[in-house]
C-alpha cells in the first residue's frame, strides 16, 4: 500500500502531447485529426498539445464510437450536442440558483 | 460464482442471432448510455448491459458462456469440469471472480478499460485499466482544497500472469479550483499495464454535496438573503455569512426582491488565481403573524401611501 498522496490535475491545468492523448483516449490518429478538423476538439496550442478537458472529450468520443458505432463526423456531431447540453445545463443551474425558496 | 443471465439483461432469447443481439444492445445503449441518458441509475444499468454485450457479441465468449448452462440469476454455480481449460482461461482459482471479471480476461487477453481503450492493440502489450472514481466533497472542502482517500478495488494482473482483485487505498489531493462535476485526471495511476503496455489513468469525478446555505454555479456561490419590507424600502446594513467568515453588505434603499448583491471574490477559488463571486439574492419576506400594533402601522401606511405599483396595468 502506498502512503503517498497523488495530485489530481484540473481540466485546464496541464497539457498533454498528442501521443498521450491518443493512448489515454483510445482514439486513432486519423479520428483525432478529423475531430480537430471538424472543430470538435481543439489543440491547446499551435503544436499539437491538448488540455485534460480535451482528453475528457476525446474519451467521450471514443465511448460513443464504441457503443454506438459512430464515425468521426458522427462523433463530432454528438460532441457538439453534448457540449451544448452541458452549456444549457450550466445556464439552467445558474438561473435556478437565483430562484427564491429552494430546498437545500 | 453467482450466475448472471446475460440474455435477459439484453432482452433477447438464448438463440438470438448476432445481429439481434447487436440491435438490442444499441437500443439499450441509447437508453442508458451515461453520455446520453439522464436516468438516475443509467450508469449502473449500462455497465450491466455492456458486460453482457461484451460476452455475447464475441462468438467464443458466447460459446463459453452458453456452456455454463442456464441458472437462476444470482444462483451460486460452478462451471462444468474442464470448462476453464476448454476455453483457455488462465487463472487458476475461479472462486475469486464474478462472471464479468472472468469474461473480461477471457483467453488470457488484457483488460478492457472502461470505455477508452477498447479495440486496443491485442498481443501482449496492453495498456492498464482506467479507473474512474467519484469523490463526494463538501463546499468547504472544495473551498480550501481537500485530500480524499478512495478505495479502488480492481482486478490486477500479478507478475505470474494470474489475475487477482487488489484493493488499494489511494490518497488524492484535489487542488483548489475544482468545481462540481469536474473530471480530474491522475496520469498513470490506473491499473498496471500488461507487458510493455503503459499503466491506465485514474479519473476522479468531483461531486459536490448539497450545502444548506449556498447553491453553486461553477465557481460562483448564491445565497438567498431574506430581508424585511422596511429593510428593502429604507435600506440596511446586513451581516451575511461567507466561506471566509461574516461580512457586512449594504442593502440599498428601494431594493427589490430578486436583486443580486455581488460580493466579489467570495466564491470558490479558481484554478490559477482569483475567486468566483458570492451573490446574495434578495428575498423580501413578510411576517406571517402580526401584532395589533404592527397591523395598525401597516393599515396606516396603506392609507397614507400614494404608491401605485399597478399604474401600467390600468
Amino acid at each position: 500500500m502506498t502512503a503517498e498522496t497523488l495530485l489530481a490535475r484540473l481540466a485546464d491545468e496541464t497539457t498533454i502531447a498528442i501521443d498521450e492523448l491518443l493512448a489515454a483516449s483510445g482514439l486513432a490518429g486519423e479520428e483525432l485529426a478529423e475531430l480537430v478538423e471538424f472543430g470538435a476538439l481543439e489543440p491547446a496550442g499551435a503544436t499539437w498539445t491538448f488540455s485534460t478537458r480535451a482528453l475528457v472529450a476525446a474519451r467521450r468520443a471514443a465511448r460513443l464510437r464504441d457503443d454506438f458505432g459512430l464515425n468521426a463526423p458522427g462523433m463530432a456531431l454528438a460532441l457538439a450536442y453534448l457540449e451544448r447540453i452541458d452549456a444549457l445545463e450550466r445556464r439552467l443551474r445558474e438561473l435556478e440558483c437565483q430562484l427564491p425558496g429552494w430546498e437545500a | 460464482m453467482k450466475y448472471k443471465d446475460y440474455y435477459a439483461t439484453l432482452g433477447v432469447p438464448r438463440d438470438a442471432a448476432a445481429d439481434d443481439i447487436k440491435k438490442s444492445y444499441r437500443k439499450l445503449a441509447r437508453k442508458y448510455h451515461p453520455d446520453v441518458s439522464k436516468e438516475r441509475d443509467a450508469e449502473e444499468r449500462f455497465k450491466e448491459v455492456q458486460v453482457a454485450y461484451d460476452t455475447l457479441s464475441d462468438p467464443e465468449k458466447r460459446a463459453a458462456y452458453d456452456q455454463l448452462g442456464q441458472h437462476r440469476p444470482g444462483e451460486d454455480f460452478r462451471p462444468p469440469p474442464g470448462w476453464e481449460r476448454q476455453f483457455r482461461f488462465e487463472q487458476g482459482n475461479l472462486d475469486d471472480f464474478d462472471l464479468a471479471d472472468l469474461f473480461e480476461h477471457f483467453g488470457g487477453g488484457g483488460f478492457r478499460s472502461q470505455g477508452a481503450r477498447r479495440g486496443g492493440t491485442g498481443g501482449f502489450a496492453m495498456p492498464g485499466q482506467d479507473y474512474e472514481v467519484t469523490a463526494h466533497l463538501t463546499l468547504e472542502e472544495l473551498h480550501r482544497g481537500a485530500e480524499v482517500s478512495l478505495d479502488v478495488a480492481a482486478p490486477e494482473r500479478t507478475p505470474r500472469g494470474t489475475i487477482q482483485r487488489a484493493p488499494r487505498t489511494v490518497r488524492i489531493r484535489v487542488p483548489k479550483g475544482a468545481t462540481d462535476g469536474e473530471r480530474l485526471r491522475v496520469a498513470g495511476r490506473g491499473g498496471p499495464g500488461v507487458g510493455s503496455g503503459p499503466a491506465g489513468d485514474l479519473y476522479l469525478n468531483i461531486a459536490l454535496r448539497p450545502h444548506p446555505r449556498y447553491r453553486t454555479s461553477g465557481h460562483d456561490l448564491y445565497l438567498e438573503l431574506p430581508v424585511t419590507p422596511w429593510e428593502a424600502v429604507l435600506g440596511a446594513e446586513i451581516e451575511v455569512p461567507t466561506l471566509d467568515g461574516r461580512v457586512k453588505v449594504a442593502v440599498r434603499p428601494g431594493s427589490r426582491a430578486g436583486q443580486k448583491l455581488r460580493l466579489a471574490g467570495k466564491g470558490l477559488p479558481k484554478p490559477r488565481e482569483g475567486h468566483g463571486d458570492l451573490y446574495c439574492v434578495l428575498q423580501v419576506v413578510t411576517p406571517a403573524v402580526l401584532s395589533d400594533r404592527e397591523r395598525q402601522l401597516y393599515e396606516e401606511l396603506g392609507r397614507l401611501s400614494g404608491f401605485n405599483p399597478r399604474g401600467h396595468l390600468e
